[in-house]
């Protein structure tokens, strides 16, 4: 087998165009900007249908043809990545095979998209997303990864095992065909090289999507349920028991991160703990058991609130929830399944309690300004004077009240939550050293990074573009939650 | 720069038509509006809410946002048009010669710069004139818009000031170049009662003073009686009438005028001679107008295959200055028809006594440092010693402006507060001490209240049936789920609403619409007291009639004591049995309404009357105009609370009313007034609002 290069054979004739669109959509990018400051601004005339149309002189001409060009780069970066679909295997260059293992994801997205955009109407907030183009690419980005999670699950786009190792695989550069041609069937090349233990990069980063996007936005839920719980009481009563948790959450915020991390994740401090003779109460189980409680209390006192008035209900609603979630609470924070079935690693424990610990303050207070809002409305008067209960008042009538602002920040704090837990990885703190996850790889390709960039490049990339499309769709939900 | 000799008329507005374009459609807010202002001219412009008001205004401006355009017509000022400026010159004209005062006094008002530097600003920009005479033109003003020690004033910051001195400043930035055309939006929307009254006579003033030419903005009609000439009547964007005033509201042209007026109480008028008659139907949606007529869905005299063809357009009206309408029958309407009263309900007569209130007293304390509070704390008496009683039935009307106590009493009786002193009995049992959580089923179904916004009113994210469903499971009416529904339902037709609506989102109803489905929840528990706070002051006109007469039509059947809550004296006096007059925490005058609207009055009673605009030009109106603002509620004034702004303070001898609460005096009927002056002086009252012989 021959290496890969980037763009295969068709590069060979596409590269000069790319390059000439390219050098070409900077120039009048260029120029655009410098005639805005001299050419007449575009007016804008109404037709006789009343529509409006913008119409410009040169500048408005500039636009049109700078969009073009703009289109056509996004054209050929499809032709890039789509080639390898239709080509024989090895045409389209390293672009084009990853592309077409990627094939499911794609189909998948376009799916998504062409069913929303049809019913986008009918979705609400979901919806209206499919109005801003911002929100699109956000949520493309974001799908994007939640897909190769999802089917990396089912084994369809990785091409190694993450973890094998492969002799004569070490720091190879990208494209490189496998070594031994052994194994009949086995994936002839190393699309995106190997890392410094002859594992194979692409899929570590694939596989590696896995942990990010199911510890992330646990870990955000988790922290939005304690800030909630504790959030709507401190704004909806005030008061001391307000003042007391403000001044709380503000220690915790104003402790640096990483200092409060390393102290979390030190062997010393995980060792320690309480002894009751029986029973060692060790510091990541006080942790996991106080803050673990909080989606408990948070659902009993949900459905109590609603349902107190017909008790069958109720007790069914409150019985699952103990039953399920008591069950959960003991297997993962107590690590004492009944049945020995679920189980967390000890490691992942400590991340993801240090996690929900530092993002719970923030989320405490965004809900309190929001609850010192909502309260003066009218309705929740009106659920006063009907002798509702305050948790009726706080979780049905002012919480999903809040939900907008909300909705965003939880995009924005998983994206956060991300590289919190990439640095905690590059740090070396938190999860195993053999994980997959991008901060771990990241840091493990640190040390050659001078030589063999690539181990630590290709997470770095992933972890940046999941960030950046967790940003833009809380931007395009922001946007669209304002309008009307 | 517009030339100084310039005589013809100040704003000429012909065939404008202005949409806004959003991402669904395109809206036409304004269609085919024309109308001229000469100088010194007023011009009002009345409408409900949505119909195009404001979008005329900021369309002078040439200020429609990003998303609106003229997309018709043409707007002269001076002469020339507005929209063949360049910007450079828009400007200019925008801060020197059109000033525009908004409704919210702080949008205009730079909150971190004193009042006096924002002042000079406008002439020192406008026409580079020095600081010195800046300066002096800015106490000019203020002196001008009768504000209390002028230098002070210009020595502060906005939020030092209330609502009305704020609104105050603003027009007198707005007069501070002198500009050749006023446009105020609403003006005195967010200002009370008193303080309004005071706002407008001095717009008034003013725009004779400078010789202004105004476009007032309002959908008060008995305001826009009190300060303008002409009158343009709007209607879903279009113009439906426009004339001089007496032309309009004395000889009527239009059918949606004349519903307009038939819908709003007067107070000069016999409740049970002309009722209210409101307007069927609602307001169409910009986007969903009807073919032909836009009225004609909910006119008297549509007729079909006439009214539902083409556009209509202003026919002149012969008879009149001036005066157009949009009306293709208004030749053949007989405007003079008696009103068909439709069938009149006898209320039944007041019962027995199911609530006594008894010297209540509420007192709150502030600290006055939040963070080292206990040193000095202040008491701020909210409601001072109320006494009253309110009978099964009966309408007992809580009147007074904002900060006299009305809410807090509201929430000692609702039992969201609990009172300092005194006595609440609700059918013999006392409650005064009673928290909302202490209190049985019972007592909170019976106590109900419906609320003043009807935009807040609702949880915007639950369906309006499962609010009113929740109400039922809460006071544990309807054994199963199915026998709510059903009640459920039920409560939807008492407030004569389709069924379907309880499958809908509080976003998809009107206002109007809202209101109902709060009074549907308060009445879920088959009150026996509801408290209604200011029920339709947020609603229109045309829909204001509809939920008043419902509200008491509801009472009738239920037989509930209504305490109807409001600053409207108007609709006051067309719907209670009698009237509670409070001030600062005190209850200055209580009686039968016949007793409360006709002399003696309590000094501020009287006050309030003269306040209250009136659409009817048959009416005339002692003006009095009170001085100042109310005072606060935390360091109110000693001995008489009212005697800050009184008028009649100086004929009681010996400066009493400095020195002490006047007591509670009985007068003829059990009439409670609670004031100084002596009998003979009371006795020699003069009516405030009279009749004028015809
Ligand atoms: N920026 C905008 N974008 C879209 N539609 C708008 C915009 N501004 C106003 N409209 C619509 O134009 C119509 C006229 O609005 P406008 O504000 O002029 O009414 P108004 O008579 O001043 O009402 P109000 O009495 O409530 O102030 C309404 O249907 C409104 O929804
Ligand atoms: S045109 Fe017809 S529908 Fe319209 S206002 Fe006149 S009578 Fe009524
Ligand atoms: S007591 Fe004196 S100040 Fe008070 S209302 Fe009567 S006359 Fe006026
Ligand atoms: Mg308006």
């Amino acid at each position: 087998m021959d290496p890969l290069t980037w763009t295969g054979s068709i590069g060979t004739v596409l590269n000069p165009i790319f390059l000439a669109v390219v050098v070409l959509f900077v120039f009048t990018l260029i120029t655009q900007f410098l005639l805005s400051f001299t050419a007449p601004p575009p007016s804008i005339t109404v037709n006789p249908d009343g529509s409006a149309m913008s119409t410009g002189g040169t500048l408005g001409m500039m636009g049109r043809v700078n969009s073009y060009l703009f289109l056509g780069i996004l054209a050929m970066i499809g032709v890039y990545m789509f080639s390898g679909l239709v080509t024989p295997y090895g045409t389209g260059g390293i672009f084009g095979e990853i592309g077409a293992r990627l094939l499911p994801v794609w189909i998948a997205l376009i799916v998504t998209f062409v069913l929303s955009i049809t019913f986008k109407r009918k979705l609400g907030l979901y919806g209206k997303l499919f109005d801003s183009m911002i929100g699109m690419i956000g949520f493309a980005i974001v799908m994007f990864w939640v897909f190769v999670a999802v089917f990396v699950a089912f084994d369809l786009v990785v091409t190694h095992n993450p973890l094998d190792q492969i002799s004569g695989m070490k720091n190879k550069v990208p494209g490189t065909p496998m070594s031994s041609a052994g194994d009949e069937g086995a994936y002839p090349h190393y699309l995106l090289g190997g890392d410094n233990l002859a594992r194979d990069v692409f899929s570590r980063v694939m596989q590696g999507s896995q942990i990010v996007l199911i510890i992330a936005p646990a870990a955000t839920l988790f922290a939005f349920m304690v800030g909630i719980t504790l959030g709507l009481p401190a704004g909806y009563y005030g008061g001391k028991f307000d003042t007391v948790l403000s001044f709380i959450a503000n220690l915790v915020l104003a402790f640096p991160v990483i200092l409060l991390f390393f102290l979390l994740v030190t062997p010393e401090i995980r060792a320690a703990g309480i002894d009751f003779g029986f029973y060692y109460w060790r510091v990541p189980t006080i942790l996991a058991s106080i803050l673990f409680i909080f989606p408990l209390v948070f659902l009993v006192l949900l459905w109590n609130s609603r349902f107190f008035t017909q008790p069958s209900k109720n007790i069914l609603y409150i019985g699952l929830t103990v039953l399920i979630g008591g069950y959960l609470y003991l297997a993962l924070a107590w690590d004492a399944d009944p049945f020995g079935m679920i189980s967390i690693d000890q490691n992942v424990l400590i991340v993801f309690v240090a996690v929900v610990f530092v993002n719970s303050p923030t989320v405490f207070r965004i809900v309190r300004g929001l609850v010192l809002d909502i309260k003066t409305r009218d309705y929740v008067a009106a659920g006063q004077t009907r002798g509702e209960g305050a948790w009726y008042i706080m979780l049905w009538e002012i919480l999903p009240n809040a939900r907008g602002p909300l909705i965003v920040d939880f995009c924005l704090r998983i994206g956060y939550t991300t590289i919190l837990i990439g640095t905690l990885g590059f740090f070396g703190l938190g999860l195993e050293s053999e994980s997959p996850d991008w901060g771990t790889t990241i840091n493990a390709g640190r040390r050659l990074l001078g030589i063999y960039p690539h181990p630590a490049i290709a997470p770095a990339l992933a972890l940046m573009t999941l960030v950046l499309g967790l940003n833009l769709l809380a931007d395009g939900l922001r946007e669209e939650s304002l309008k009307d | 720069m517009a030339d100084e000799t310039y005589d013809g008329p100040i704003l000429e507005i012909d065939k404008l038509s202005i949409s806004f374009f959003t991402r669904l459609r395109e809206i036409p807010a304004v269609m085919d509006f024309s109308c001229t202002v000469r100088p010194g001219e007023a011009m009002g412009l009345v409408g409900e809410s949505g119909c195009g008001k404001s979008t005329v205004a900021l369309g002078v401006m040439q200020d429609l946002g990003v998303n609106g355009r003229i997309v018709g017509g043409s707007i002269k000022f001076k002469g020339q048009d507005l929209g063949a400026m360049t910007p450079d010159e828009l400007r200019n004209i925008r801060g020197s010669e059109i000033a525009m005062i908004y409704q919210e006094p702080m949008a205009s008002l730079n909150p971190a710069m004193r009042i006096g530097k924002q002042l000079m600003e406008v002439p020192m920009i406008h026409f580079g004139t020095s600081e010195k005479e800046a300066y002096n033109r800015a106490l000019e003003v203020v002196t001008d818009v009768k504000l209390p020690d002028p230098k002070r004033i210009l020595n502060s910051f906005p939020h030092q000031l209330s609502g009305g001195q704020q609104q105050r400043i603003v027009i007198a930035m707005a007069l501070m170049s002198k500009p050749s055309l006023l446009i105020l939006d609403e003006p005195t929307t967010a200002l009370d009662v008193t303080v309004e009254a005071a706002v407008v006579e001095l717009v008034k003033d003013l725009g004779k003073k400078y010789g202004t030419s105004m476009l007032f903005i309002s959908h008060n009609l008995g305001l826009v009686l009190e300060t303008c000439d002409r009158i343009c009547v709007m209607y879903s964007g279009e113009t439906v009438e426009t004339g001089k005033i007496s032309d309009v509201f004395d000889e009527m042209q239009h059918p949606y005028t004349q519903a307009l007026f038939r819908s709003i109480p007067l107070p000069g008028a016999d409740k049970n001679a002309r009722p209210l008659i409101a307007i069927p139907g609602n307001f169409p949606l910009p986007h969903e107008r009807p073919q032909g007529c836009n009225f004609g869905p909910r006119c008297d005299y549509f007729e079909a295959g006439l009214c539902d063809q083409t556009q209509i357009d202003m026919y002149p009206v012969e008879s009149g200055d001036r005066h157009e309408t949009r009306c293709l029958k208004f030749k053949e309407i007989d405007w003079n028809a008696p009103i068909d009263v439709g069938k009149q309900t006898e209320k039944p007569a007041p019962g027995d006594v199911v609530l006594k209130i008894d010297n209540l007293k509420k007192y709150y304390e502030v600290a006055a440092s939040a963070l080292f509070g206990g040193a000095n704390k202040k008491v701020v008496k909210a409601n001072e010693t109320l006494s009253f009683e309110a009978r099964e039935s009966e309408t007992l009307a809580i009147v007074g402006e904002s900060g006299c106590g009305k809410s807090t009493f509201a929430k000692v009786l609702m039992g969201l507060e609990t009172a300092t002193d005194g006595q609440i009995l609700l059918n013999n049992s006392e409650i005064q001490d009673t928290p909302i959580e202490d209190r049985d089923t019972k007592t909170i179904s019976n106590v109900q209240m419906v609320f003043q916004n009807p935009f807040d009113t609702l949880n915007p994210s639950m369906t309006v049936g499962r609010q009113i469903i929740r109400a039922l499971e809460i006071f544990g009416i309807g054994e199963t789920e199915q026998d709510r529904e059903n009640r459920m339902l039920e409560l939807l037709d008492l407030v004569k609403l389709p069924r379907e609506f309880a499958g809908r989102m509080p976003r998809q109803l009107s206002g109007g619409q809202k209101q109902r489905v709060g009074i549907a929840r308060a009445f879920a528990g088959d009150a026996k007291i509801v408290v209604a706070d200011e029920p339709v002051s947020a609603l229109d006109v045309s829909v204001q009639a509809a939920v008043t007469d419902l509200l008491m039509e509801i009472q009738r059947e239920n037989k509930t004591t209504l305490l109807f809550i409001s600053h409207d004296l108007s609709i006051v006096r067309y719907l209670s049995d009698r009237v509670m007059v409070m001030y600062l925490g005190h209850v200055v005058e209580l009686g039968t309404t016949d007793q409360v609207f006709q002399p003696p009055y309590h000094p501020y009673t009287e006050a309030l009357l003269s306040a209250v605009p009136i659409a009817d030009t048959s009416i005339e109106k002692q003006h009095i105009v009170l001085e100042g603002d109310i005072p606060s509620a935390m360091n109110p004034p000693p001995g008489c609370p009212f005697q800050t702004r009184c008028r009649w303070k100086d004929q009681v001898p010996g400066g009493l009313c400095d020195k002490e609460v006047p007591p509670v005096r009985i007068l003829d009927g059990n009439h409670q007034v609670k004031c100084h002056l002596s009998d003979d002086i009371l006795a020699r009252m003069e009516p405030v609002i009279k009749i004028a012989a015809e």
